[in-house]
C-alpha cells in the first residue's frame, strides 16, 4: 500500500473516467485498484530517483538511483532492478528484486567495492531502504493480501481506509490508514499507528503528474514522527512501456548494468 | 552607628519585632518557588568549554542520557537464556516504549536490536534479533549464538557470562529519570521469577538524589534546630531564654533561603545544606550576649542599660568573628563552580544577617522579658557552671598547659608532620552514585550490573577532522570551471551560489553541488566539458572529505579502541570500525577471517549502505556524523569514579603523544563520567585558591584587629593545625577527597579562627587588667574558655543530625564539621596558651624591669 513512492505508477485505464459516476464501497476493490495504480502502471517502466534523507537536525544525505521495472503478471509478480549512481562511493551498487505475490521475494545485491554478488534473505521487508525513512516494502509494494481492509469514509476527494495486518508479528505497526484519491487511485497519504495508538510515521504524495497517460507520483515524502527525520523522493525521467526485455532482470545485470535502459530518455522533460 | 542600632532595639522592641516578622514573611513567601537541581553538569558554568563540547557531542551524535535496566538470572543454568526471562525482557521492552519521555527509536534491548546473519543458503539475512518472545529453547539458543557474533551487543545488551541482560532507555530530559525509573520498576515487578531487576545509570542516580535531597532538607534542618535547642536548654536551663537565639536562627535561615529562591537560584546539593550550616552559626553570637548579660545583670538593675552595655562591649569581637566566618564562606566565590559560589555567597550573607539579627533582636527580646524570667537569669548566674565537669576539665587544662608547653608544642608539631604525610596520601575522587549509601538500591544495582556487564558508565572519545583543505581547494577549482562553463553560455548563477556558500554544512555541501551539476548537465547543450569536470571534481572531493570512511582512518580509530582497552580501565568500546567489520564479515560469508576493515573507501561506503538497510539505520549516526568528519568512540566503564576516568584520560594522552593523530584531526572527551572529572578538577583547584585567599584575608583581619602582625600570625596557628589535622585524617583513613570534603576547607578557616579571636582578645584584656601572665592564664580558663568550649560543642553537636542522613555527602559534612569544631577547640585551648607561655619566658624577664604593652 505504501505505494506512493513508486514512480512507475499507472492508474488503471478506467480509473479516470468511470469511477467518478458512482463511489465504490468494496474496500478490497479499492485497494486492488490502488495497488495497480501505484505499482503496475504500464508493462514496464523506468524512473530516476533522488532521495534526500534529513535527520531531525536537518543534516542531509543524498542518494540517486535508477529503477527499472517489468510486470511479469498483472497485479502479480514483478521484477525490479535498482542501480545506484550517487554518491559516487556507492556507484554501481545494484539490487535485483523478483517480487512474488503470495510467497517470499528473491533479492540479490551487488557491491562493486567488494566485487561481491550476494543473495539477500527474504526475511523482513520492513527494513530501511539504504538508510532512508522508506522501507524496502515501500519500494516494491506491500501485498494487499497481508492486511484486512476497511473503508470507513468516502469524501469528495478520497476513500479513507484502515488496514490491519493479518500477522502482526511481521510488522512494526498495529494498523495504518490510507487516503486514496478517487480519480487516480493513488494513495495521497498513509499514516501508521503503533501499539500505543499514536501515529508515528506518515507518507505523503506531494506531486502527481500524468506521464505517458498514467497519473504518477513524482514527489513524495515520508516523515518519521518519532525522530523528526524525513526523506524526500523525487522521481524524474520517467517512461512507461519502453519494452525492457526480461533478461535485463537477471543476475548478469548485477555486474554489468544494462546501460541502454539506464540511459535517460532524451525528450522526456 | 552601633549606638543608634542598640538604642532603636531597646527603645522600640515592638517595632523591631514587627519588622522582623514582616521581613521573614516576605522572604518566606518566596520559598514555595523552590527549584531543585541535581545535575552535576551544573557544577560547571554553562559556557565552560568541556560542558559546551559535551552538549555539542550529544547533539552531533543524537545521544541522550540513558537509564540502564538490568535483569540478572543466576538460578537458571542458561542464565537469561531461557524462555521466561527473554519473554519478560521482550514484554518489558515493549512497555517501556509506551512510557512518555522515552526516546523510542533509540531504546536498546535484545527485542529491539537488529541481527545480521547468514541465511540457510549462504544468503545474507537482516532480521530482528528477538521481535517476539521465543517459544522454544532452540529459538533461545539461536538468539544466544547470534548475540555472540555481534560485538556491539555482546557485553552491552547481554553479559558475557550469560547471566544478565540489559535494556538501555534513553530519555528526552534527565529530570524525567526518577519518575521513569519508578515506572519501569513497577513494570518489572509484574514479571516475578524471571530474574532480579536492577535500575541504574547516572541520570537515575542524580535525579533520585534530588528527590531524597529535598526530603533530607525537610528533615535535617529542623533536626539540627531541635538539637541546638536541647543543647542550649542544657547549658542555660531555661526554655524561655533559649527561644530568642532560636528565633534568630530561624529568621536567618528563612530570609537567606527565601532570598536565594527569590533571586532565581536553584537549590543544588550544596545550597541544600545552607540551613544546616546557618542554624548553629546563627546562635553563637546570641550565646555570647546571653552569657555576658546573665553575668552582669543584678535584680533591680536597669535592664536596658545593662543589655546596651553588653552589646556595646561584645560588638567588636562579634563583628570580627562574623566577618571572618563570612570571609571563609565568601572565599568560595573564587572557586569557579557555580553551586559552590552560590553556597558560599549565601552562607556569608546569612552569617552577617545573623549578626545583625542578634544585636537587634536579642536586646529587644531582653528588654521585653518579664521580671520572672530575668530572675531566672539571676539563678543561672548563681548556679553558674563553675563546678561542672567541663569547668573542672578546663581549669586543669589551664593549670597544666604552661607547665607542659614544650611538650604540647612538640606534640602539635608531631601531629602536624604526621598530618602533612596524611595530606599527601589524599586521593582525589568522587562518583555521584556513591552519594548513596552502599545498601541503597541504586548502589546495589550499580555493583551488580557492573559485575556482569562491560560497564554502565558512559564516556565518549570524539575524533574530528577539522582540516578544510579539500573544500577550499575544490572551491578554487570549481570557480575556474564555472567561469569556463559560463563562457560557453551556460547559466551557472544558481550553481555558483551553491559553490560559494561557505555556510553550508560540509555533509550536504558536495551533495547539493553534485545534484545541481548533474541536473545542469542534462539540461544544457553547451559547456558540457567543464560541467562534467566539475561533477567529477565534486564527487572526488565529496569522497575524500568523508574522512572516517577511509580504511586508514578507521584503522586509526580501531587502534585507539585497542589503546583504550589497554588502559585496563575500560570495559568495552563501541565504534564505527566494529560496525564495518561485522558487516564486512557477514557480506563475505560470515567467516571470522573476514572480520576486518575492507580495502577502499568505496567498499566501506557500500558496507555501511548495507548497515543502514536495517531496522535501525539511525544507529550509525550515534557513531559518526553524516559527513563522516567526526566519529565517537563510546566507552563503557565499570566504574564512575573520577580517579578511574582520569587514569584512562591520562593513558590516552600518553598514547596520543606516542602515536600522534594526523594533522587536522583532534581528539576530545565527552560524556557524563568525563564531565564529573572536569568539575572535580575545577573544584579542587578552586578550593585551594579559596583556601589561600581566605587565609590571607583572615590573617590581615587578625593583624588589624590585634594591631600586631605577630598576634595575627598566632591567631592563625590553631586553625592551620586544625586544617592540616582534618585533612591529614582524611588522608590516613583513606576517605576520598570528594565534593563535600573540598568545600569544608574554607569553612574550617572561617569558623575555627573565632575561637582564637576570643581567646587572644580576652587574654589581652586580662593581662592588661591583671598585669600578670600567670593570673591571666588562670582566669582565661574560667568563663572565656567555657564559652569557647560551649560554642564548639553547640556547633559540633548541631551538625550531628546529619549522621542520620540517607545521603553520604550529608553524613560526611556532619562528621567533619563535628571533628573540625572539636579539633579546633582543643587546638585553641592547648596550643595558644602553650605558645604564649613560650614567648612569656622572655617577657617575664622584661616584666621585671619595665611594664610592657600587651602580649
Amino acid at each position: 500500500m505504501k505505494t506512493v513512492i513508486t514512480a512507475i505508477a499507472l492508474s488503471v485505464a478506467f480509473a479516470a473516467s468511470d469511477s467518478r459516476a458512482e463511489d465504490l464501497s468494496d474496500a478490497d476493490e479499492i485497494v486492488s485498484l490502488a495497488n495497480s495504480a501505484s505499482y503496475y502502471a504500464g508493462n514496464d517502466g523506468r524512473s530516476e530517483v533522488r532521495m534526500i534523507i534529513r535527520d531531525a537536525q536537518g543534516r542531509e544525505q543524498r542518494r540517486q538511483f535508477t529503477i527499472l521495472r517489468r510486470t511479469v503478471e498483472d497485479a502479480g509478480d514483478q521484477d525490479f532492478l535498482v542501480v545506484f549512481s550517487q554518491p559516487s562511493d556507492v556507484r554501481g551498487t545494484v539490487f535485483l528484486v523478483k517480487k512474488h505475490v503470495g510467497r517470499d521475494d528473491d533479492r540479490w545485491l551487488y557491491l562493486p567495492g567488494l566485487d561481491l554478488v550476494k543473495r539477500i534473505s527474504a526475511g523482513d521487508k520492513r527494513t530501511s531502504f539504504v538508510g532512508a525513512h522508506y522501507f524496502y516494502e515501500d519500494v516494491s509494494g506491500r501485498d494487499p493480501g497481508e492486511d484486512t481492509h476497511v473503508l470507513h469514509e468516502t469524501n469528495d476527494e478520497s476513500y479513507v481506509l484502515t488496514h490491519t495486518p493479518k500477522d502482526s508479528s511481521q510488522v512494526e505497526f498495529s494498523r495504518y490508514q490510507t487516503w486514496i484519491d478517487k480519480n487516480t487511485f493513488l494513495p495521497t497519504r498513509i499514516e501508521y499507528t503503533n501499539s500505543a495508538g499514536n501515529v508515528y510515521r506518515r507518507v505523503e504524495a506531494l506531486e502527481v503528474e500524468e506521464i505517458n497517460g498514467y497519473p504518477t507520483v513524482t514527489k513524495s515524502r515520508v516523515v518519521d514522527l518519532d525522530s523528526d527525520g524525513q526523506t524526500d523522493m523525487q522521481f524524474r525521467y520517467i517512461a512507461y512501456d519502453i519494452g525492457i526485455p526480461a533478461d535485463v532482470f537477471t543476475e548478469r545485470s548485477l555486474r554489468r548494468p544494462p546501460g541502454e535502459w539506464l540511459k535517460r530518455p532524451a525528450a522526456d522533460q | 552607628m552601633r549606638h543608634s542600632i542598640i538604642a532603636i532595639a531597646t527603645g522600640r522592641p515592638r517595632a523591631v519585632f514587627a519588622i522582623a516578622v514582616l521581613v521573614t514573611l516576605l522572604f518566606g513567601a518566596m520559598l514555595p518557588r523552590i527549584q531543585i537541581d541535581t545535575d552535576p553538569e551544573n557544577m560547571l558554568p554553562a559556557a565552560q568549554t568541556d560542558r559546551v563540547f559535551h552538549n555539542l557531542v550529544k547533539q552531533r551524535f543524537a545521544l541522550h542520557d540513558a537509564i540502564v535496566v538490568g535483569v540478572v538470572n543466576t538460578s537458571d543454568a542458561n542464565g537469561v537464556f531461557n524462555i521466561e526471562t527473554l519473554s519478560a525482557l521482550q514484554a518489558i521492552s515493549e512497555r517501556i516504549l509506551a512510557i512518555d519521555g522515552v526516546v523510542r527509536n533509540d531504546v536498546m534491548s535484545l527485542s529491539l536490536a537488529d541481527n545480521i546473519s547468514q541465511g540457510e543458503e549462504g544468503e545474507i539475512r537482516f532480521s530482528w534479533m528477538m521481535k517476539d518472545a521465543p517459544t522454544t529453547q532452540s529459538e533461545v539458543d539461536a538468539i544466544r549464538s547470534a548475540v555472540n557474533r555481534l560485538p556491539l551487543l555482546l557485553n552491552t545488551l547481554v553479559s558475557e557470562d550469560d547471566r544478565a541482560a540489559a535494556i538501555y532507555v534513553p530519555i528526552e530530559s534527565k529530570d524525567l529519570s526518577y519518575p521513569i525509573s519508578l515506572q519501569i520498576q513497577s513494570i518489572a515487578s509484574e514479571y516475578p521469577n524471571t530474574g532480579e531487576y536492577h535500575i541504574t545509570g547516572l541520570p537515575v542516580a542524580e535525579d533520585t538524589f534530588g528527590v531524597q535531597m529535598f526530603r533530607q532538607m525537610a528533615i535535617s534542618a529542623p533536626l539540627a534546630g531541635l538539637m541546638i535547642f536541647v543543647l542550649m536548654w542544657f547549658f542555660f536551663r531555661s526554655a524561655r531564654l533559649v527561644i530568642a537565639p532560636m528565633l534568630v536562627a530561624m529568621i536567618t535561615v528563612i530570609v537567606t533561603m527565601g532570598l536565594l529562591v527569590g533571586l532565581g537560584f536553584t537549590v543544588h546539593i550544596m545550597s541544600s545544606m545552607i540551613p544546616i550550616f546557618l542554624m548553629p552559626i546563627a546562635v553563637v553570637d546570641s550565646v555570647h550576649i546571653m552569657s555576658a548579660f546573665s553575668d552582669r545583670y543584678e535584680p533591680g538593675q536597669d535592664v536596658k542599660e545593662t543589655i546596651s552595655g553588653v552589646v556595646d562591649d561584645l560588638y567588636k569581637p562579634m563583628l570580627f568573628t562574623s566577618l571572618t566566618t563570612g570571609v571563609g564562606f565568601a572565599s568560595l566565590l573564587i572557586t569557579p563552580v557555580p553551586p559552590v559560589q552560590v553556597f558560599g555567597a549565601f552562607v556569608a550573607f546569612g552569617v552577617l544577617l545573623a549578626f545583625i539579627m542578634t544585636i537587634v533582636l536579642i536586646p529587644a527580646f531582653v528588654v521585653r522579658m518579664k521580671p520572672d524570667s530575668l530572675k531566672a537569669l539571676g539563678r543561672l548566674k548563681a548556679g553558674s557552671d563553675a563546678d561542672t565537669l567541663l569547668a573542672r576539665l578546663l581549669r586543669a587544662t589551664g593549670r597544666l598547659t604552661p607547665r607542659f608547653s614544650k611538650l604540647i608544642i612538640a606534640l602539635a608539631v608531631g601531629i602536624v608532620l604526621f598530618s602533612i604525610a596524611g595530606v599527601q596520601r589524599i586521593e582525589i575522587n568522587d562518583n555521584p552514585v556513591r552519594w548513596f549509601k552502599s545498601d541503597h538500591r541504586i548502589r546495589v544495582a550499580d555493583a551488580i550490573l557492573n559485575e556482569h556487564f562491560a560497564g554502565t558508565y558512559d564516556a565518549f572519545l570524539v575524533l574530528t577532522n577539522e582540516d578544510d583543505t579539500i573544500t577550499r581547494e575544490f572551491r578554487e577549482r570549481a570557480t575556474v570551471l564555472l567561469d569556463s562553463a559560463a563562457a560557453d553560455g551556460v547559466d551557472i548563477a544558481a550553481l555558483r551560489k551553491l559553490i560559494q556558500n561557505t555556510e553550508t554544512a560540509q555533509g550536504q555541501y558536495f551533495g547539493q553541488i553534485i545534484s545541481a551539476t548533474d541536473d545542469l548537465l542534462f539540461e544544457s547543450d553547451s559547456g558540457l566539458e567543464p560541467l562534467e569536470e566539475l561533477l567529477f571534481a565534486a564527487e572526488e572531493a565529496q569522497s575524500r572529505s568523508k574522512y572516517f570512511q577511509d580504511p586508514d582512518a578507521l584503522r586509526e580509530v580501531a587502534a585507539l579502541q585497542q589503546a583504550l582497552m589497554n588502559t585496563g580501565g575500560v570495559g568495552k568500546t563501541n565504534a564505527l570500525p566494529d560496525v564495518v567489520k561485522v558487516e564486512n564479515r557477514e557480506l563475505r560469508g560470515g567467516d571470522n577471517a573476514s572480520y576486518e576493515i575492507p580495502a577502499t573507501p568505496q567498499a566501506v561506503a557500500q558496507t555501511l549502505l548495507q548497515y543502514q538497510s536495517s531496522h535501525r539505520p539511525q544507529d550509525l549516526w550515534h557513531m559518526v556524523t553524516p559527513d563522516f568528519r567526526s566519529t565517537a568512540i563510546w566507552l563503557q566503564l565499570k566504574s564512575g569514579d573520577n580517579r578511574d576516568m582520569t587514569h584512562v584520560i591520562n593513558a590516552i594522552d600518553d598514547y596520543l603523544h606516542a602515536h600522534p593523530l594526523p594533522s587536522g584531526v583532534t581528539a576530545n572527551w565527552a560524556g557524563k563520567t568525563y564531565i564529573n572529572v572536569i568539575w572535580q578538577d575545577e573544584m579542587v583547584a578552586g578550593m585551594l585558591n579559596s583556601l589561600f585567599g581566605a587565609f590571607a584575608i583572615v590573617f590581615l583581619m587578625m593583624a588589624l584587629l590585634f594591631r600586631s602582625p605577630l598576634l595575627g600570625l598566632l591567631a592563625m596557628v590553631p586553625l592551620t593545625a586544625t586544617i592540616l589535622a582534618v585533612y591529614g585524617l582524611i588522608g590516613w583513613i583513606g576517605k576520598d577527597y570528594d565534593m563535600p570534603i573540598a568545600v569544608l576547607s574554607s569553612l574550617v578557616l572561617g569558623l575555627s579562627v573565632d575561637f582564637a579571636i576570643h581567646f587572644i582578645q580576652r587574654m589581652r584584656v586580662l593581662r592588661e587588667e591583671l598585669g600578670c601572665y600567670v593570673e591571666a592564664t588562670k582566669l582565661i580558663f574560667e568563663e572565656p574558655a567555657r564559652a569557647i568550649a560551649r560554642n564548639a560543642i553547640v556547633i559540633a553537636l548541631g551538625f550531628t543530625p546529619l549522621f542520620f542522613a540517607a545521603l553520604v555527602p550529608y553524613i560526611t559534612v556532619g562528621a567533619f564539621m563535628a571533628a573540625i569544631m572539636v579539633i579546633s577547640g582543643v587546638a585553641t585551648l592547648l596550643l595558644l596558651p602553650a605558645l604564649m607561655s613560650l614567648g612569656q619566658e622572655d617577657t617575664r624577664m622584661a616584666e621585671a624591669g619595665e611594664s610592657q604593652e600587651g602580649v
